[in-house]
């Protein structure tokens, strides 16, 4: 049976996308940590399927400042991921590389910006990439976007991408641990639903079964 | 400040006499300030997309087209006149330069609806901030029928 919205999930597949999740997740992590020279671990990702609303106040509000990663899907399975990376993530990934820190996304400049994006694409690579092998899909990537700007009108890019599809937006991801402290990840996953509807069969759960 | 009325996604509040309308981070989506000055009934609605072509239409608020209609319906039924009603609106952003084409420019599109739209109703214009790469908080005082939008790297605009 397909699903037309995504609050129709059953608990099984909800599980099965967690488990994507967490697997996409973990190779994000491995990524990201070969990349920082640091141990990477993960939290316990989450699926979680939210109203619009709800989902700004998730990530902490709409007039946040954030930089925002964007990559289209295309191919066998349409999406749009999103790496939200919120100050914390942002200090992580310069302290490491640059060896400096900043105070305002305004102190970002040409040099940091390229990071953050290289950064963002790797960890969306990854994931499709663990995704792809694990589905058997052929996915293809957009290059990435970039922009710095409030997080409540980045998230709403993918929203208003499938808004006349669903009233709510899902995301997958977990929390990145690097130096025994825990920055939120904030990998977003926006599928479409005939998408998802492929992904749950060929992850032999689409009748719920 | 006083009376501060928010406004989430899809959504349509109003306010008669005072009260602060406001509406965080439009990107691609547009808030549209309908006013009738002689009575001082203010309304705000943040839309997301320029055409309702839902089944069932459960949620007007969400697109151009039925979100000002429904709102002037409202209006109308609280004693506003059409001929004095007034639009000011502000969004329609670009967030991301995207290499694929096919995503196209909802905000683009949602501008292009909003301006038909208006028209069609006989509402005028009064002023806009819309289109660029920069999201936008809207804010609109029903007492001077102010519009104010502030902007991540910009000064705060009176519209």
């Amino acid at each position: 049976m397909e699903i037309k919205n995504y609050d129709e999930l059953n608990s099984l597949q909800l599980d099965t996308l967690r488990e994507v999740g967490s697997i996409g997740t973990g190779n994000a992590a491995t990524a990201l940590s070969t990349m920082l020279g640091r141990e990477v671990r993960i939290t316990m990702p989450e699926v979680r399927i939210m109203e619009y609303n709800e989902a700004i106040e998730w990530i902490g509000g709409p007039e946040e400042i954030t930089a925002g990663v964007l990559v289209k899907l295309r191919g066998q399975f349409n999406g749009i991921m999103l790496s939200v990376q919120q100050l914390d993530f942002v200090n992580l990934v310069l302290d490491h590389i640059l060896e400096r820190k900043i105070m305002e996304y305004s102190e970002l400049m040409e040099l940091e910006n390229s990071l953050l994006i290289e950064t963002g694409n790797i960890l969306i690579s990854t994931f499709i990439g663990a995704l792809s092998d694990l589905a058997g899909l052929d996915i293809r990537l957009t290059v990435p976007a970039f922009t710095v700007d409030m997080q409540g009108a980045i998230l709403a890019v993918p929203m208003a991408e499938y808004g006349g599809q669903s009233n709510y937006i899902m995301t997958i991801g977990g929390n990145f641990i690097c130096n025994e402290k825990e920055v939120p990840c904030r990998l977003l996953l926006s599928p479409d639903v005939r998408s998802l509807n492929v992904l749950l069969r060929k992850l032999g759960v689409s009748d719920g079964q | 400040m006083d009376n501060k009325i928010t406004i989430g996604i899809a959504d349509m509040k109003l306010a008669k006499g005072n009260g602060m309308l406001v509406t965080y981070a439009l990107g691609s989506c547009i808030g549209i300030c309908l006013y009738d000055p002689l009575i001082k009934l203010g309304a705000l609605v943040h839309v997301m997309l320029p055409l309702n072509m839902e089944t069932g239409r459960k949620n007007p608020m969400k697109y151009a087209d039925t979100g000002i209609r429904e709102t002037l319906k409202k209006m109308e039924s609280m004693g506003a006149v059409r001929s004095r009603i007034t639009a000011k609106i502000a969004g329609g952003a670009k967030m991301f330069e995207t290499s694929s084409e096919s995503m196209g420019n909802i905000g683009q599109r949602n501008i292009e609806s909003v301006h038909l739209n208006l028209k069609r109703e006989g509402i005028r214009l009064l002023k806009e901030d819309v289109g660029g790469k920069v999201a936008r908080t809207l804010l609109f005082d029903v007492a001077s029928g102010l519009g104010c939008v502030r902007s991540y790297g910009r000064p705060e605009l009176i519209i």
